[in-house]
Parts: C-alpha cells; sequence; structure tokens
C-alpha cells in the first residue's frame, strides 16, 4: 500500500512536472538552440572575415614583392632589377692571374712569371628592356689602366639592334669569343690580325632564333691586333661587318645542328704612323714581328676571315682564316706598297666529364666540391695555328734580324671548370718561327717558344 | 685568290646589310595595355577581341591589347609611377584627372576629346544580398543597423568604392534634407558595419561571393548582375535602393605612352571604337549602361529605374568630392577605424 501511494505520488508529480515545466524547457532549450546556432554563424562570420582579411594580406604581400626591386646574387652573377625586370644592373668581373714559364730560352730574356693578365670591373644593365649598356675596365695587363668597353644599345626587336660607342668589331669568330671561355687562355695568331675594340655604330640582329646573325657597322678603324685609343688619327672610317648562319640550329634531331660559317670582314683606309700594328704575338704574349718605326699606313686596308664552328655534345672545334692587308710606306714620302698577311687555326676540345662544349663556356654538371667529392668538369683541347707575314715586308718594312716571317703555334690544353665562374687551365704551346736570316741573339726569336701557361680564373 | 677573296668580302659585306634594308614586317603586330578598374576583366575581353578584328579588317595590322586591373585609384598610381599604359579605362574622372594633374601624362582637358565626357558607358549602384534576402535589406538605412555585414572596398585605393560611398552619402543627405553633420554620423555607422575592406570591387565581391562573408554587398550593377549570373541565378538577389548615383567610368589615351611608343593612332581608335555600335553592343551585353540610343534601347529591360543623383549636382563634380572625403584628412579618413 505504501508502495502504492509513494508510486501514485511520483506519477502525480512527474505528470505536475510534466504539465508545467516541459513546454518551458522546450522553450527553453530551442531558444538555445537559436542562441547557439547564432552564436556559432557569428563566429563562422569572424573566422571568415579572419582568414579573408590575412588573404588580402597576403595577396598585397605578393603584389608588393611582385613591384619590389629584385636583387639576385647566384652562383652566375649579382644583378639589381626592377620588380617587372625591365630595369636591370648587373656586375660582374674578370680576374686572370697566369703563370708563363718557357722553356730552352737560353735564360738570357727574362720572361719567366705571373701575369695578371686581366683585371677588369664589368657593369652592364638594361632600362625599360629596350635600351642597354656596358662598361668595362681593364686594370690588369702591362699597359695602363683603360676602358676597354663603353657602349650602349638600342634593341628594336631581335632583329635590329643598335649598339654605339666602343666595343669589339665584328669579324673574327674567336675575337667576338669571350675572353673567359675560348679553348686556349690565349687567342690564336689569327687573332693577332684582327682589329680589336673600335668606336664606332653597329647595326646587329638575328632571324629565326640564331639560324642567321648579322652585323655591320662604322667605325674609326684601328689596325691589327690593336685596341682604340678612344680617338680616331685620320679622317677615314672602316666598314665592318660579319654574317654567321647555323642552317641546322633549329633541328634538334641533326647531327649538323651544333655547325655553324659565316664571313667577317672590314674595308678602310688608313693613314699615319698610328695605322700600323704595334705587333703580332705569339701565345707566350712575345712580341714576334712589328714594322719599323718609321713605317706609315697609307691607303686601303681590309680584312676578310671565312670563319667555322662545330660543336656537338662534349666536342666542339673552330676553324677560322684571315686575310690582314695594309698600303704602307717605309717612311712618309716613300714608295708605298701593300702587304698581305694571312693566318689560319683549327682548335678542338673535349669535355672529358661529358658537359656540352659551348662557345659560352662549359658549365659543370656538378661544381668542385672537396667535402662531397665532386670535380667540376675537365676539358682537353688542341689547336694550330699559322701566321705568315708578307714576304715584301722584308727588310724596307720590318728588320729580319729581329722578326721572324712566320709563326706555326701547337698548343695542348687542359681546362678544369670548377664551377661555373671558375676555370683553370693548363696549356702547353710550341711555336715555331720561320726567320729569312738568323736573327740576333738577343732576341726571343733566335730559338722556338716553348711555354707552359697556367691560368688561375674567376670571371662572373 | 685575291680575287676571291675581294668577292666574298663584299658578298660578306652586302648580305651582313640586306636585313637594314629590307623591313622587319610587312604588316605589323601593335601591342597596347589596357589599365583598367577591377570588374571590368569580362567586358574587355569581348571588347578587345572585337577590336582587333575589326581593326585588322581596317588596316591590316594585328593588334594585341594586354590587360591590367586593380582598384581604379590604385591603377592611376601605378600608370602615375611608370606602368606604361597606352589607355587607361578607370572608374572615375578623378582617377585619370589623376594622371593629368600629378603627372602631366595627359592634358588637362581630357574629357574633351571623346563623347560623352570621356565616359563610353555609364552603371550604378545597387545591394547584392543573399538568397531569401534574411536580413530583409531594402535600402540604405538597413545598411547602418547593429548586426548587418556590409561588404564594400576601399575608397582610397577603389573607385566603385569612392561611387558607393557617395550615393549612400547622397541618400543621407536627402534623408537628413542636406544635414551634412548627420550624412557623416550615417555614413560613419555604415562603414562600421563593414568587417573587410578590399582594395577593389572585384574583390569585395570575392569576398561576399566566395567568401561568404557578410550580409550586403554594396556594388556596381554590372557587378551585381555578373554574381547573379555567375551563381545561376538562385543564390544572390539585387536590392535595388530609393536612391543611387550615375557612375561614369571614363577612358582616355595616355599622351606620353603613345607619343613614345608610336601607338597613338590605334590607341586613340581603341577608344573611340567602344561607341561604335558593336562596342557599345559589348558594353550593354556585359551589363553596363550604353549611351548609344540604339543600344540603350535595346538592354533597356534588364536595367531597373533607379532614381539617380549625379556626381556634379549633389558634391560639385569630383575634384570637390575627392578633396572633401577621400583625400588624406579627408571625411573618410575621420570616419573610419579599422577593425
Amino acid at each position: 500500500m505504501r508502495n502504492f501511494t509513494v508510486i501514485s505520488r511520483a506519477v502525480v508529480v512527474v505528470a505536475v512536472f510534466s504539465t508545467n515545466f516541459i513546454p518551458a524547457l522546450r522553450a527553453d532549450t530551442n531558444e538555445d538552440i537559436q542562441a547557439l546556432r547564432a552564436q556559432i554563424q557569428q563566429l563562422d562570420q569572424q573566422l571568415r572575415i579572419l582568414e579573408r582579411k590575412q588573404e588580402i594580406k597576403d595577396e598585397e604581400s605578393a603584389a608588393a614583392a611582385k613591384a619590389a626591386p629584385k636583387i639576385a646574387i647566384t652562383d652566375k652573377s649579382f644583378t639589381f632589377a626592377s620588380g617587372d625586370g625591365a630595369d636591370s644592373v648587373r656586375i660582374g668581373g674578370l680576374v686572370q692571374l697566369d703563370s708563363r714559364l718557357f722553356f730552352n730560352d737560353g735564360g738570357g730574356v727574362l720572361n719567366n712569371t705571373f701575369v695578371l693578365r686581366r683585371a677588369r670591373p664589368i657593369v652592364d644593365g638594361t632600362f625599360d628592356k629596350i635600351y642597354s649598356f656596358q662598361f668595362v675596365s681593364e686594370f690588369g695587363g702591362t699597359s695602363t689602366p683603360s676602358i676597354l668597353d663603353a657602349n650602349f644599345g638600342v634593341g628594336l626587336s631581335d632583329a635590329l639592334q643598335f649598339k654605339f660607342g666602343k666595343f669589339k668589331t665584328p669579324v673574327g669568330l674567336e675575337w667576338l669569343q669571350s675572353d673567359s671561355w675560348t679553348f686556349f687562355d690565349e687567342r690564336s695568331l689569327v687573332t693577332d690580325l684582327m682589329g680589336n675594340r673600335d668606336l664606332g655604330i653597329q647595326a646587329s640582329g638575328k632571324f629565326d632564333g640564331g639560324v642567321v646573325t648579322y652585323a655591320a657597322g662604322i667605325f674609326n678603324g684601328v689596325p691589327d691586333s690593336t685596341n682604340s685609343s678612344n680617338a680616331d688619327f685620320d679622317n677615314d672610317k672602316d666598314v665592318i661587318g660579319r654574317l654567321y648562319l647555323q642552317p641546322f640550329k633549329n633541328d634538334q634531331a641533326s647531327v649538323l645542328q651544333g655547325l655553324a660559317f659565316g664571313v667577317g670582314s672590314s674595308l678602310g683606309r688608313e693613314k699615319g704612323a698610328l695605322a700600323v700594328t704595334s705587333g703580332y704575338k705569339t701565345d707566350g704574349q712575345q712580341t714576334f714581328f712589328k714594322y719599323r718605326s718609321t713605317v706609315v699606313g697609307d691607303g686601303q686596308v681590309w680584312r676578310v676571315s671565312p670563319q667555322a664552328e662545330y660543336r656537338n655534345g662534349p666536342f666542339g672545334a673552330i676553324a677560322e682564316y684571315v686575310v690582314s692587308t695594309v698600303n704602307v710606306r717605309p717612311a712618309a714620302g716613300k714608295p708605298k706598297a701593300r702587304l698581305e698577311n694571312k693566318a689560319w687555326e683549327l682548335s678542338a676540345g673535349y669535355v672529358l666529364t661529358g658537359e656540352n662544349s659551348s662557345y659560352t663556356g662549359v658549365v659543370p654538371n656538378h661544381s668542385f666540391n672537396w667535402q662531397n667529392g665532386t670535380w667540376g668538369a675537365w676539358e682537353v683541347a688542341v689547336r694550330y695555328a699559322d701566321l705568315k707575314i708578307d714576304p715584301k715586308a722584308f727588310p724596307t718594312f720590318a728588320d729580319p734580324t729581329i722578326n721572324a716571317d712566320e709563326a706555326r703555334s701547337t698548343g695542348l690544353g687542359l681546362n678544369w671548370y670548377l664551377s661555373k665562374t671558375v676555370k683553370t687551365t693548363f696549356d702547353v704551346y710550341d711555336t715555331r718561327f720561320s726567320n729569312l736570316v738568323p736573327v740576333s741573339a738577343t732576341q726571343i726569336l733566335r730559338q722556338d717558344e716553348k711555354a707552359f701557361i697556367t691560368r688561375f680564373q674567376i670571371s662572373f | 685568290m685575291k680575287t676571291l677573296l675581294r668577292l666574298s668580302f663584299l658578298a660578306s659585306f652586302l648580305l651582313s646589310l640586306v636585313p637594314l634594308a629590307v623591313p622587319a614586317h610587312a604588316q605589323k603586330t601593335i601591342e597596347l595595355l589596357n589599365v583598367s578598374y577591377d570588374p571590368t576583366r569580362e567586358l574587355y575581353q569581348d571588347y578587345n577581341a572585337a577590336f582587333a578584328r575589326y581593326w585588322k579588317a581596317k588596316t591590316g595590322d594585328d593588334v594585341v591589347i594586354k590587360q591590367s586591373h586593380g582598384g581604379s585609384g590604385k591603377q592611376a598610381r601605378s600608370v602615375i609611377d611608370g606602368l606604361p599604359a597606352d589607355v587607361v579605362t578607370l572608374a572615375l574622372a578623378a582617377d585619370v584627372d589623376a594622371l593629368a594633374s600629378v603627372a602631366k601624362l595627359i592634358p588637362a582637358d581630357w574629357q574633351k576629346r571623346l563623347p560623352e565626357n570621356s565616359a563610353p558607358y555609364t552603371s550604378t549602384i545597387v545591394l547584392l544580398v543573399r538568397k531569401g534576402n534574411p536580413k530583409g535589406i531594402k535600402d540604405w538605412d538597413d545598411l547602418i543597423r547593429p548586426g548587418v555585414s556590409v561588404i564594400t572596398p576601399n575608397p582610397k585605393t577603389s573607385g566603385g568604392a569612392r561611387w558607393n560611398y557617395l550615393a549612400a552619402w547622397g541618400y543621407a543627405l536627402k534623408k537628413f534634407n542636406g544635414d551634412e553633420a548627420k550624412a557623416k554620423e550615417f555614413i560613419g555607422a555604415l562603414y562600421r558595419n563593414v568587417p573587410v575592406l578590399d582594395s577593389g570591387a572585384r574583390g569585395s565581391t570575392t569576398t561576399f561571393v566566395q567568401r561568404g562573408i557578410g550580409d550586403v554587398l554594396i556594388s556596381w550593377e554590372n557587378e551585381a548582375f555578373l554574381a547573379l549570373k555567375e551563381s545561376g541565378g538562385d543564390q544572390f538577389a539585387i536590392v535595388v535602393p530609393s536612391l543611387s548615383i550615375l557612375a561614369e567610368p571614363t577612358v582616355a589615351w595616355v599622351d606620353k605612352v603613345v607619343d613614345r611608343k608610336g601607338t597613338k593612332a590605334v590607341a586613340k581608335a581603341y577608344l573611340e571604337y567602344l561607341y561604335s555600335d558593336e562596342g557599345q553592343d559589348i558594353a550593354g551585353k556585359n551589363f553596363y549602361r550604353p549611351r548609344s540610343a540604339q543600344a540603350a534601347a535595346k538592354y533597356a529591360a534588364q536595367f531597373p529605374q533607379i532614381k539617380l543623383i549625379t556626381i556634379d549636382d549633389v558634391f560639385g563634380g569630383w575634384t570637390k568630392a575627392q578633396k572633401a572625403h577621400f583625400a588624406d584628412g579627408g571625411v573618410f579618413d575621420q570616419i573610419y577605424l579599422p577593425h
């Protein structure tokens, strides 16, 4: 009974509670749910807002970074550029320290030496993508510091670009290659017969991605193996041009893809003592021919140089021939003669470590690193070159007792590319001279030149 | 041998000169850069293709038009800072004016060079709300209610944002019978409801449409129509306020740039063609209100009737409006505190 009462009361309590409180509880729960839902929505919005603000901040940072000037310091160069790349400045340099060692020269000639062959700060760049400039000065060598290149360009298109100022004249294949990346540390005898840097205006360009390249310009005119002294020495100008073809350049599958050939030439008139070369040099940079000091130029000068190049994987070769003609007088007012000096060379290289041979330098697959056991790239090179002086030069225009009438040079080289910028070369040269009469005992030409030249180079 | 050498010399030199003598291309490819404001991407995508066809047929030359989009004020700043725009198609005359007054890139009277004050199409400002309009937004008053989240871009960088601001200000002025202090309070309350300020109108559309933030987007009419179209038409709704503003985006060729690049003729033709039948039709198709009677009639049905104020009538022109409201220390700087 008592249990019945308890149960009954409980039923009543539950009934009363259900009747009076559950609806209220249900109403409270609905309100809570609504409130919670609103709270969640509010939190969701706040979270989305925070995310969006971060997104906007990231976009602004990315846009600012894109527009901000860029500094690129790589293993090849230092470059400062505007955000859009239209304006840039590249700071580069070239330092070459040579060790020259001569054999069998009797010890009478003091020529074994270390030489700071080249020491060049290089600054170049572009403005507004169209305008370019280059400034190169030379602090190395044996002469006083000088300005090598100082020029600016206007690039209208790939097919038409103009260059104004002082720069390399467009004739020789080997001459136009960078000093840093030739097969040998010194250019061949062929380059003795090329004019070097000159002041002028040049148009150049390329078609079909470089299948055809050309350059043509008007220059003050410089004698063989001579840089301009920044002023002309007569009123006449030289017209200089070069046409270079790589007919298979775009044919990836062809073994002839790396074949190129062309011809460079110059034509002008020169007059005066400064119109004749100051001398032709061997691989060891010793002068083996120069005109008598009284000789003056007077008349037409011209050069023509057919040239060819072939690159295929690690193999590369260049061949070049040049005829350089001058009209000279033994002294002012004396009878004039036309002299033709000729030279040719054939050189080849093979990269033992498999990287591609290139006109612009071998890039090692793995730079030298002692800890990692990587050794950079190694290349062997061989060269033969010959320079023949016009026999009419002797004895009126050049002294046969102190000059050779021909030099034939054989070179063997080993190039070690430690990285993209650092290179060491080990070159052996054997240059044989032909003399019309026995040369003076004090001259280097009394015997052939046997030289071992080692170079330590950084170029960036 | 000597003869051979001389002949080869002559041949090589003459060959070297050949490229100088022969024109590089008989037909030219001309490149233009159109620096525009944020929501015109679709308009100029269509228009550029049409103009290229027109120009090719007329002259035989190819013309390639590159686009740059962003907040109108920001874009004007970029051109002043050196972005080589052949033409600018900006959200408002004040931004184009800056090219003349700040950088002297164009003459001061640039607006007189093309019809309709160099505004080939117009638009206005509307309100875009979410499906079902859950916050019951009907007019500008609803945007200052507590708990209503309003999305609009930054008037400092966006031309559209300045139109938004001035439309709301114009409404408040009318509501408070020209009481500027009350209008300022109204605008202050509105911007207190703005949680995010994008730099351009397209950014604000992204915030509202794609990121799901806010209850209402103050938007270019064309941008609102585009959002409706791209969402399938059932995710959002356009609320037409009782009063809005006549927005006149303006265009100009940039004299200093086109003179330097030699592109003046094509740049001028590019802008003039906006007034052609085809240009006006493309504007209408992209939800801009065309100027020509023919195109306006064709697209009249898609545009709601709105009572519009003008910048000249209510604010005395862009120069005054810019100085009073958006210059450093102006009204906007006084009422807006970043959240």
